[in-house]
């Protein structure tokens, strides 16, 4: 155990040692919630003022802006995209022999690779999260156990958000180029998640559907429970179910990479 | 002059053969580009959709004008893929491998070497499939949309094609004074995002900013609002100016990279 848990923390290590030669990552994402929760900000601002209203399905206007913005903080934590499409092109080109013919796991070692990338992220988001209850004081971790729940939950979406595409990046063993799978997923998992628009406000039908996917915990689930939007009696419930999804998607992984892994040439396509 | 532009033109329907040839060799990627459009399209329409559910207008744009204003924006984001997207987006990455040197090699303009080479020659579909919904849209509207609203909109909107291609080729060139930017296609990402919402959301000095420094609405709010409301003779001439001053910026910053650029071994 302490083998594996040496290896795999020398690749989050190495990958940390990059993140931190590329500073301008976390600047640009930075740039990227705050520009976002602007264009966000104006709309709903406009959509409020223009309607008279004072809420929104129990969101008030300070209240759906931390909202928001908590889902733009980890709707970038949880995407794995850009790891998935380096993937992507390993098997593509033939570059994953080098996982085959090593004592590491092709998933494990991604995983740890794309923690390692997303540290810088980790530690200028802690900031801004450290300094949310200040900024927008009583709209969210109004108590300990609401951090707590919100990391335990996040970390959950984390593990999800990477299975879900790990599943899809197998598919190349198959078809060679699958990044058009795994953008047009990311583009659709925005809204569909939750991220920009909360899952609450979508009308019943599409929210019914989304409910039966694993969608609902990869942004709405944490967020609810850092903004008290959630009951505390159903946090278990759901992290059981949001842990079931992790098996799920695990599993379904691990089969198609199996099944992936017997037709791959270990050639450049 | 005529033989110039002549040369450059027949040089760019080369450019395009070629590319059309890749990109059919990778059929699948052809179609995945065209699916992963449609999804673009879909989430935008579905995000607005939400929105107007709660809301009447947003300022002047109706739920029928945002409908147009979508439209317009696809279709800039598209008409954008299809001429420069392969090109810029990879400047960085030609700059730190030292591919550059091909482009200077070659005997023509090497800015319009590194902005015309690869055309992404699937985004052609979308764009007849986008022309169509416009035109559907101009004629199902609820009032009669003249001709001369249409000239001064294909004006206005290649004054904003022209507009968001500056804007990019000043972030993407930026790697020349870092050395390696590679964050610079998500950068551009993000500032252009300004451009696809309506204009009417923003005011104060984030307006002035985005009318002037960050010529963002100038690229599908204005050309939405030409073709809806009629032309603007103000805005128009106003988009004409950013368009020469940031077409000029272009070839100030690019003859001053191409000066600290040091090939592959830097």
């Amino acid at each position: 155990m302490k083998a594996w848990i040496d290896k795999y923390f020398s690749v989050i290590r190495m990958t940390w040692i990059q993140a931190l030669e590329y500073k301008a990552n976390a600047i640009v994402g930075t740039f990227a919630i705050f520009s976002g929760l602007a264009i966000e900000f104006l709309i709903w601002k406009q959509v409020f003022q223009a309607q008279e209203l004072n809420e929104i399905r129990g969101f008030t206007f300070n209240g759906l802006m931390a909202y928001i913005f908590l889902c733009m903080i980890v709707g970038q934590l949880k995407s794995s995209w850009a790891t998935s499409i380096e993937m992507i092109d390993s098997i593509r080109t033939g570059e994953m022999n080098k996982y085959l013919i090593r004592p590491i796991s092709f998933f494990t070692y991604h995983f740890m690779m794309f923690i390692g990338h997303n540290s810088l992220f980790y530690i200028v988001y802690t900031t801004v999260l450290i300094l949310f209850p200040i900024l927008l004081p009583g709209y969210a971790f109004p108590t300990f156990i609401h951090i707590i729940g919100f990391i335990a939950a996040l970390l959950i979406s984390i593990y999800l958000s990477y299975s879900i595409y790990f599943c899809m990046v197998c598919f190349a063993f198959w078809f060679g180029e699958v990044r058009a799978l795994v953008i047009a997923y990311n583009l659709s998992n925005i809204v569909l998640a939750g991220q920009i628009i909360p899952l609450r406000l979508f009308p019943d039908s599409v929210r019914n559907i989304i409910n039966l996917t694993p969608l609902q915990f990869l942004v709405d689930f944490p967020v609810s429970i850092a903004t008290a939007n959630l009951p505390m009696n159903l946090w278990i419930p759901k992290m059981g179910m949001a842990l079931s999804w992790c098996i799920i998607m695990t599993l379904a992984g691990r089969v198609i990479y199996r099944s992936g892994i017997r037709v791959y040439g270990g050639y450049g396509a | 002059m005529v033989g110039m532009v002549l040369r450059y033109l027949s040089l760019w329907v080369s450019f395009f053969n070629n590319s059309l040839t890749r990109d059919m060799e990778f059929k699948a990627n052809f179609i995945g580009g065209l699916i992963v459009d449609i999804i673009f399209y879909s989430i935008q329409f579905f995000f607005f959709s939400i929105i107007y559910s709660y809301v009447d207008a947003l300022g002047v744009f109706t739920r029928e004008d945002v409908m147009i204003f979508l439209v317009i924006t696809f279709l800039a984001d598209t008409f954008y893929m299809f001429f420069f997207s392969g090109n810029l987006f990879n400047l960085n990455r030609w700059m730190v491998r030292g591919d550059l040197d091909y482009f200077l090699l070659k005997p023509v303009e090497s800015q319009f070497m590194v902005s015309f080479r690869y055309v992404k020659s699937y985004a052609l579909i979308s764009i007849v499939i986008l022309v169509t919904m416009l035109t559907t849209l101009i004629l199902n509207y609820s009032q009669p949309i003249g001709i001369l609203n249409v000239v001064s909109f294909i004006i206005s909107f290649l004054m904003g094609t022209v507009l968001w291609y500056g804007v990019d080729f000043i972030i993407s060139s930026s790697c020349f004074w870092f050395k390696n930017f590679s964050v610079s296609g998500w950068l551009s990402h993000e500032i252009i995002k300004f451009s696809t919402r309506p204009d009417s959301i923003y005011t104060g000095i984030l307006r002035k900013v985005l009318f002037s420094m960050i010529p963002m609405v100038l690229i599908a709010s204005i050309p939405t609002r030409t073709l809806l409301y009629g032309p603007n003779y103000h805005y128009l001439i106003w988009q004409l100016f950013m368009a020469m001053t940031f077409l000029f910026l272009t070839r100030i910053i690019w003859k001053r990279g191409l000066m600290l650029y040091e090939s592959a071994s830097s």
